[in-house]
């Protein structure tokens, strides 16, 4: 079950993970608002969060190294953009804020998702009013993340077996025709959920 | 003095979008609490024929009913109290187990009809009972094993309380002790069972009736050790006689 | 380009994420009205397969690797409200789950990549599937979309940065319009690649036959196109007014140096890092753009010669991987 990184954390036992899914997500949403609205001129605010924010890292028990290599993965854009940001009067000072103000919301972020199944945040967004229509569609997504992952491994795979060049024009060929593939089973999948919700009442 | 058959059908004609013929006039009848497995060659339209049990299939109802179940005739309106009546149970657990966790999955059906959370509460409590699952409530689908899927989706379709259980390939890709479990868990309900399957040694364990069907048509219709036991008829439909009744005394 | 949190400033995130939601709600208002319920698993779907679709690495030199975006796939495979849906929630879930692009600048992300992006793809397909017919235009028209849409969503990506302050549009609109344009390339490519491979498989899954669409999804269109002449309006437009100096510099390029007009105010060692000619090179990435969008279409029509060449009709061959 190697897709397991999409959620091998959040269902740990720790304080962290204890708390209601309503308040770690308004929590989320507070500390990311402030973050953005804080100026940057008052760096004691963001030495704050960031203490706090390691506390509560700690207390999850969540591997550092995940959260780590989870930022390693997800700064590169950030200073893509935020380099961008230099070229301008007060550029350096305008670059510093963002960098700092968007790692510590991705370091937020990721404490969230890590700390809470997805399940009892879809049912969090759908007491806040979020269509009944997109919580299915949220819900149906999530569940089936795993297995057309799965579904798609399986298919490298057996084409991995016939392929024989690593020339990257066939490399392309070969990835396009697997990503038609999956969509061709995946619809095909769809009618038979479909069957399988209407067998059990839905309309 | 009669009683009214659980399932009924009348000679069952389908042809699929591409005018492939899936069933040519089927017909039979099953009592109160039969239980009966189907067996055939592969493309022999068995999981077209259960697909017709609780009105997924035709999408267009034809003028003259060809199912009923306790009498009710299946139509476009009856289509939604029949499908309470009849579970169905999928050949890939994948497509049957749509929620984020085993609770809610169990709990679909139930909250589909109506019931009050406390119901659905005792009624999902029940059906994980039944399953052996008592306990896996918050587990996701993801992280369960094969015959656990399989266990779950059983555990949603008897959350409807049936009185028929329609089931595709009930045992594939399961271990042994998966199957074990599983035929054992199926032993222990009362309701009506009609078993489409490839595995003869399960059809022998479970089922006093065995129905052949090849190619759209039903070949035959009757006790399971002899039709299952005659060896010609078994090869002539693309099956061969099950292990378990090879040291039978032959007819 | 997604987007992470820090880098929009209120305004920009509160604009963009009222655009978001009217487009949004309004597609999924469209969706539970007219949609048939078994579509609706397919939606689902189709979100878990762009997700998938997405993390797929396309070797392109050593080292880096291009993705897919899939806006214009799903919206020539599903329709433009069920592509929106889609892939409003691929962003969803890549923000909620992932920290990938920013929760409060959700609203810009969905808007650029779920709802400019299948539009900008759906809208250019069907106008080239106008000129461009049979299964040989259907290629074309895809490639094409496909890179539009990209260069589109960066555009309003780049209005969205510079209207918060964070980065200058005359650094932002060149640096993504620009690279998104190669980016395109690769959209452009995949997507063409992955239609002609459903079209071999399964060929009745891309049907063309739109009938005219009933009023009230014309309506519902309307409404999404007026969102981003809006938007359009609000983050590209102001940035027009440097157009025509920029592009006199452009033609008078040779000769003497041009300095950009510069604030008197500014600190004088950054001086150093300013691009020379900054307003000019506004204008000459709208010139590579098009040139651009020319090399792609001629691009986009000898690929699609090659994978549907003109002597034979692609016979139906076998389904790929069944059994």
């Amino acid at each position: 079950m190697r897709h397991d990184f999409l959620d091998r954390y959040s269902r740990l036992k720790s304080p962290v993970h204890r708390l209601h899914t309503a308040v770690k997500l308004a929590t989320a949403i507070c500390v990311i608002v402030a973050m953005v609205a804080v100026p940057f001129s008052s760096a004691w605010f963001f030495v704050v969060a960031a203490g706090l924010l390691l506390i509560v890292s700690a207390l999850s028990a969540i591997p550092w190294s995940f959260i780590f290599k989870r930022l390693l993965l997800l700064e590169p854009l950030a200073l893509g953009i935020a380099v961008m940001a230099l070229f301008q009067p007060n550029g350096t000072m305008i670059f510093l804020s963002i960098v700092t103000k968007s790692t510590l919301c991705l370091f937020t972020v990721i404490l969230l998702s890590n700390t809470t199944p997805f399940g009892e945040l879809l049912g969090v967004l759908s007491r806040i009013g979020v269509p009944r229509i997109l919580i299915t569609i949220l819900a149906l997504m999530y569940r089936y993340l795993f297995v057309l992952i799965d579904e798609g491994e399986r298919l490298a795979r057996a084409r991995m077996s016939r392929t024989f060049s690593a020339n990257r024009v066939r490399r392309w060929q070969a990835l396009a025709s697997l990503i038609g593939q999956l969509f061709v089973r995946s619809t095909e999948r769809a009618e038979r959920i479909y069957a399988a919700m209407t067998a059990r009442g839905w309309k | 003095m009669e009683m009214t058959p659980a399932i009924s059908v009348r000679n069952l004609k389908f042809c699929y979008p591409d005018g492939k013929e899936a069933l040519r006039g089927v017909s039979f009848e099953i009592a109160d609490k039969e239980c009966v497995g189907l067996v055939g060659p592969n493309g022999s339209g068995k999981s077209t024929l259960l697909l017709h049990l609780n009105g997924i299939l035709p999408e267009s109802f034809p003028g003259v009913p060809a199912v009923s179940i306790y009498g009710k005739d299946l139509s476009r309106t009856t289509a939604p109290d029949i499908r309470r009546a009849v579970g169905l149970l999928f050949q890939d657990p994948d497509d049957q187990l749509f929620c984020p966790t085993v609770f809610e999955d169990v709990a679909f059906g139930p909250q589909q009809f109506g019931l009050s959370e406390e119901e659905i509460r005792k009624t999902v409590s029940y059906a994980l009972e039944q399953t052996s699952l008592t306990g896996s409530e918050h587990r996701s689908p993801h992280h369960l094993s094969s015959g656990e899927k399989r266990r779950v989706c059983l555990a949603g379709v008897l959350a409807c309380e049936p009185q028929v259980l329609a089931l595709d390939e009930p045992t594939s890709n399961l271990d042994p002790r998966g199957k074990r479990q599983l035929i054992t868990t199926l032993q222990s309900i009362p309701a009506t069972k009609l078993i489409a399957t490839h595995d003869l040694e399960m059809v022998v364990q479970l089922c006093s009736r065995t129905i052949l069907l090849d190619r759209g048509t039903i070949v035959a219709d009757g006790p399971t050790h002899i039709l299952l036991g005659d060896e010609q008829l078994m090869l002539a439909h693309g099956l061969e006689k099950p292990h378990i009744l090879r040291h039978l005394h032959p007819h | 380009m997604h987007i992470p949190d820090g880098f929009l400033d209120a305004k920009t995130a509160g604009a963009t994420a009222a655009f978001s939601l009217v487009g949004l709600g309004l597609s999924l208002r469209h969706a539970s009205r007219y949609l048939p319920a078994r579509k609706i698993p397919l939606i689902g779907l189709a979100a878990a397969f762009v997700f998938v679709a997405q993390m797929l690495n396309f070797p392109v030199a050593s080292g880096t690797s291009g993705h897919l975006l899939g806006a214009t796939l799903a919206a020539v495979m599903l329709g433009p409200s069920a592509a929106i849906i889609v892939m409003s929630t691929v962003l969803i879930v890549q923000a909620l789950l992932f920290a990938d692009g920013g929760i409060l600048s959700l609203g810009a992300n969905v808007f650029n990549m779920a709802i400019v992006g299948p539009m900008a793809g759906y809208g250019s397909y069907r106008l080239m599937r106008v000129v461009f017919r049979g299964e040989y235009g259907r290629l074309v028209a895809v490639g094409v979309a496909s890179w539009f849409s990209t260069v589109v969503a960066a555009i309003f990506c780049a209005g969205e940065l510079a209207w918060s302050g964070t980065v200058p549009w005359n650094s932002a609109f060149p640096a993504m319009a620009g690279v998104h344009m190669a980016t395109g390339l690769g959209e452009a490519t995949i997507t063409m690649l992955v239609i002609a491979s459903i079209a071999r498989a399964r060929p009745e899954l891309l049907n063309d036959s739109n009938p005219a669409a009933s009023l009230r999804e014309r309506s519902t269109g309307f409404v999404l196109v007026a969102l981003l002449v809006i938007g359009l309006l609000l983050l590209v437009a102001p940035h027009a007014s440097n157009l025509p100096d920029g592009l006199e510099k452009v033609a008078s390029s040779l000769g003497f140096e041009h300095r950009a007009l510069t604030n008197p105010n500014v600190s004088a060692p950054l001086e150093a890092y300013k691009l020379p000619g900054t307003a000019s090179t506004s204008a000459a990435t709208i010139v590579a753009g098009l040139i651009g969008a020319i090399a792609v279409l001629a691009l986009s029509m000898v690929l699609a010669r090659v994978l549907v060449p003109r002597n034979r009709a692609v016979p139906p061959q076998q389904r790929e991987g069944t059994v």
